[in-house]
């Protein structure tokens, strides 16, 4: 039916225009018309745009840098915080390098994934910068597939300068590829009073482990119904930071291994988990903003995340002098059971390519080495650095009226040298991903040995 | 009985549609909040915007990046619209023998996912650019080239074409117009509808494009507007509101591409069911 009419339609119209065609041709002159317009505008915009492409083709750095002025051109994420510090690093640098120009690009740290390994998967680094910050769960993976791409540094940063547990993914096959930089040192944020309301203070949580903590969660819950933390189902931050307190990972020490079935340490955390999740003191999220959301609105006790959180608890200001941070708490039956951990996290890393000198010593003189810049940084963003020299600086004393005059600068520059090294491996993502179901089917009931022999088999067919 | 199953349909319908209208309130709604306030998942219109925009215009470039967007969107519609239905008309209306041969691979050339693709065309305009750099990595034409042409829209224009009245292009012959010209002339005018269904489609695919312009792009001016909205929400405690706003804005130019062919949209789309 559909059909007939709009046949019949199709064909008064185009009768009509046969016969506008036969009397005077008028139609085919405005169709003439209307063409050339749009082809005529295609051409001019095309032109316009190849005009501009000439005019910045000299700005994108490597392949076109003339002699005089040198350029590095560096790509990292976040506005507030990785853009931030470089634009701090390039002020100091450019005092006493005026010949040297830093280009600074954001990108999405998605995004910066996606176009490393497109660009160095097609064995071109056309377009890639001199210098990328890659996440440290992500580092091996891009270290051992692409060796050759990046710039060894171990002849211009000293190692043993950092916090001992970055060096593990930063460096491979016994050399240094990567300046480490932010600490994602992890800390327990608690609401003060919540937990006075529960009978407690902050310090009765100084040194307590993840049993003590849902007891005092029950607690909390009874009196203020305030749950105790947020979990994302498919979000495993929890686990990861719990068997990092404990010196264990994924992976075995050569990071390709999967260690999932016979992992001590992992199947303690599971177990946290499943009584953490089945003591009803769990506020369920599924993203991002659900997870900042429920502190900001007040509907949990406690957060335990990295430090880079403290941002997003201080946009809500109305909280201010209710919040304390406290060390991170152990993980329960744990052989190496401590009070500190890692949540993300990420160093810098110099590619491979023409310019690489001149982006190394940008790199060595500013965050590998600059103490007054660490001060900058954690002035002005937040940052808890790595560099150990960092913390004897003075705005690493200074107390935070937010946090009722908590040095908390301080306490996460000691907790960040006590963080246990551990080779996260080419695949965190990729495993957690099966983890996070298998974890499902065992809250459901799957017997926990079960579960975790069947994640560990379905990584060793995928990763291998 | 007449009037109750009515107020039901209404009333069904009325839920539906607030169902799949509320996201894009709800967005606008977060582009007039703070961050915070989005976040604890606050319905009401706040007293943000105009905050919310000064920031968002302090940040990015905004407007540079909408034109880089719309240089792109405009140019592949065009060029899209134009080689889709050549070869549409041309598949259905000329006859040889291997015809049905190659619609076939290239319906299946639909079923290869871009991303397999993505590492030999970056390498193939990685190594254009040595010698012609006016169309390689980073420059316009290598945003677009590859994807004006699609399976897809040489599908939908042959669809159509199969409704097109053929007796009309016998006129047309006899009239002494030659083949180009009964493209031109006939044909083109006749599809009115098509084009703009077609025009919408590839419009939008087109200023929604993320991850080919994310590879080939290098250089933070030639930005298009998906990109730098990725960039925003890739900060460890994002603001929402502005993100928000930024995605409101850039919705505008499709909402309006969208409404102005609305009605030529929904006669294509029924038109070509066949």
């Amino acid at each position: 039916m559909i059909d007939f009419v709009s046949r019949q339609t199709l064909t008064s119209r185009s009768t009509a225009i046969v016969h506008k065609y036969r009397n005077k041709k008028r139609g085919w002159t405005r169709m003439k018309k209307v063409l050339a317009i749009l082809l005529a505008s295609s051409l001019v915009l095309a032109a316009c745009s190849s005009k501009s492409d000439n005019g910045t083709e000299g700005s994108n750095g490597n392949d076109t840098a003339s002699k005089e002025t040198k350029e590095v051109t560096v790509w990292a994420w976040d506005p507030n915080f990785n853009i931030a510090a470089l634009n701090l690093a390039k002020e100091a640098y450019a005092a006493k390098n005026p010949d040297v120009k830093i280009n600074i690009e954001e990108n999405a740290q998605a995004d910066i994934v996606q176009k490393l390994n497109t660009g160095l998967n097609s064995g071109t680094t056309k377009g890639l910068p001199n210098i990328v910050l890659i996440e440290d769960y992500r580092a091996q993976s891009f270290l051992q597939a692409y060796p050759d791409a990046f710039y060894d540094l171990s002849s211009i940063i000293k190692a043993s300068d950092f916090a001992d547990y970055k060096i593990g993914p930063t460096s491979f096959d016994g050399k240094q590829y990567g300046v480490p930089f932010d600490s994602g040192v992890t800390g327990l944020y608690v609401r003060t009073d919540y937990l006075e309301q529960a009978g407690y203070k902050a310090a009765d949580l100084q040194n307590i482990d993840w049993n003590k903590l849902i007891d005092i969660g029950k607690a909390i819950k009874e009196k203020t119904g305030k749950d105790l933390l947020t979990q994302d189902p498919n979000d495993l931050g929890l686990i990861r930071m719990m068997i990092q307190s404990a010196g264990s990972w994924y992976t075995k020490e050569d990071g390709t291994t999967p260690n999932l079935a016979n992992n001590a340490e992992l199947k303690a955390a599971a177990e946290t988990y499943k009584t953490l999740m089945e003591a009803n003191i769990v506020k369920v999220t599924s993203d991002w903003s659900q997870f900042v959301g429920a502190f900001n609105s007040g509907d949990v006790a406690a957060v335990p995340t990295g430090n880079w959180i403290t941002a997003s608890v201080k946009a809500e200001a109305t909280q201010s002098g209710k919040w304390a941070i406290v060390p991170f708490p152990s993980l329960p039956g744990a052989a190496k059971a401590t009070h500190a951990s890692n949540l993300g996290g990420s160093s810098w890393y110099v590619l491979n390519t023409d310019g690489k000198e001149a982006a190394a010593d940008f790199l060595k003189q500013t965050f590998a080495s600059d103490v007054d810049l660490y001060q900058k940084l954690n002035k002005q963003i937040g940052a808890i650095g790595t560099l150990k020299a960092a913390a004897t600086g003075d705005a690493y004393q200074a107390a935070d009226d937010y946090f009722n005059g908590q040095k908390i600068a301080t306490d996460f520059a000691a907790w960040t040298e006590q963080i246990p090294r551990v080779n996260y491996g080419m695949h965190t993502y990729a495993i957690e991903d099966l983890l996070a179901v298998e974890m499902q089917n065992y809250l459901g009931g799957k017997a926990l040995d079960k579960a975790l022999a069947d994640a560990e088999s379905q990584a060793e067919t995928q990763i291998k | 009985m007449a009037k109750l199953k009515r107020t039901f349909t209404y009333g069904f319908l009325s839920v539906v549609s607030l169902a799949s209208i509320f996201p894009f309130l709800w967005m606008i709604v977060s582009a007039t909040n703070k961050s915070v306030d989005v976040t604890k998942g606050k319905l009401l219109p706040g007293g943000y915007l105009v905050e919310n925009f000064r920031k968002l215009v302090d940040s990015i470039d905004l407007w540079h990046a909408m034109w880089n967007s719309a240089k792109i969107s405009i140019i592949t519609t065009v060029l899209a619209l134009l080689v889709g239905s050549l070869a549409g008309y041309g598949f259905e209306i000329y006859r040889t023998k291997a015809k049905d041969a190659v619609f076939t691979i290239l319906l299946m050339s639909m079923m290869i996912p871009f991303a397999a693709l993505m590492v030999p065309l970056y390498q193939m305009f990685a190594t254009i650019s040595r010698n012609f750099s006016v169309i390689g990595v980073n420059t316009l034409p290598a945003v677009i080239l590859p994807t004006f042409t699609t399976a897809f829209l040489i599908f939908f224009f042959r669809q159509s074409a199969k409704m097109f009245p053929k007796d009309l292009l016998e006129a047309g012959r006899i009239d002494g117009l030659s083949e180009i010209g009964l493209f031109f002339r006939v044909f083109m005018p006749t599809m009115k509808t098509t084009y703009s269904a077609a025009g919408i489609i590839t419009f939008m695919s087109s200023w929604n494009s993320y991850l080919w312009p994310l590879i080939v792009l290098q250089s933070p001016e030639k930005k298009t507007i998906p990109l730098l909205i990725s960039n925003l929400g890739s900060s460890y405690s994002p603001d929402y509101g502005i993100i928000m706003l930024a995605v409101v804005i850039s919705t505008i130019p499709t909402a309006l591409v969208f409404f102005f062919m609305q009605k030529h949209f929904v006669a294509g789309m029924t038109g070509s069911v066949k």
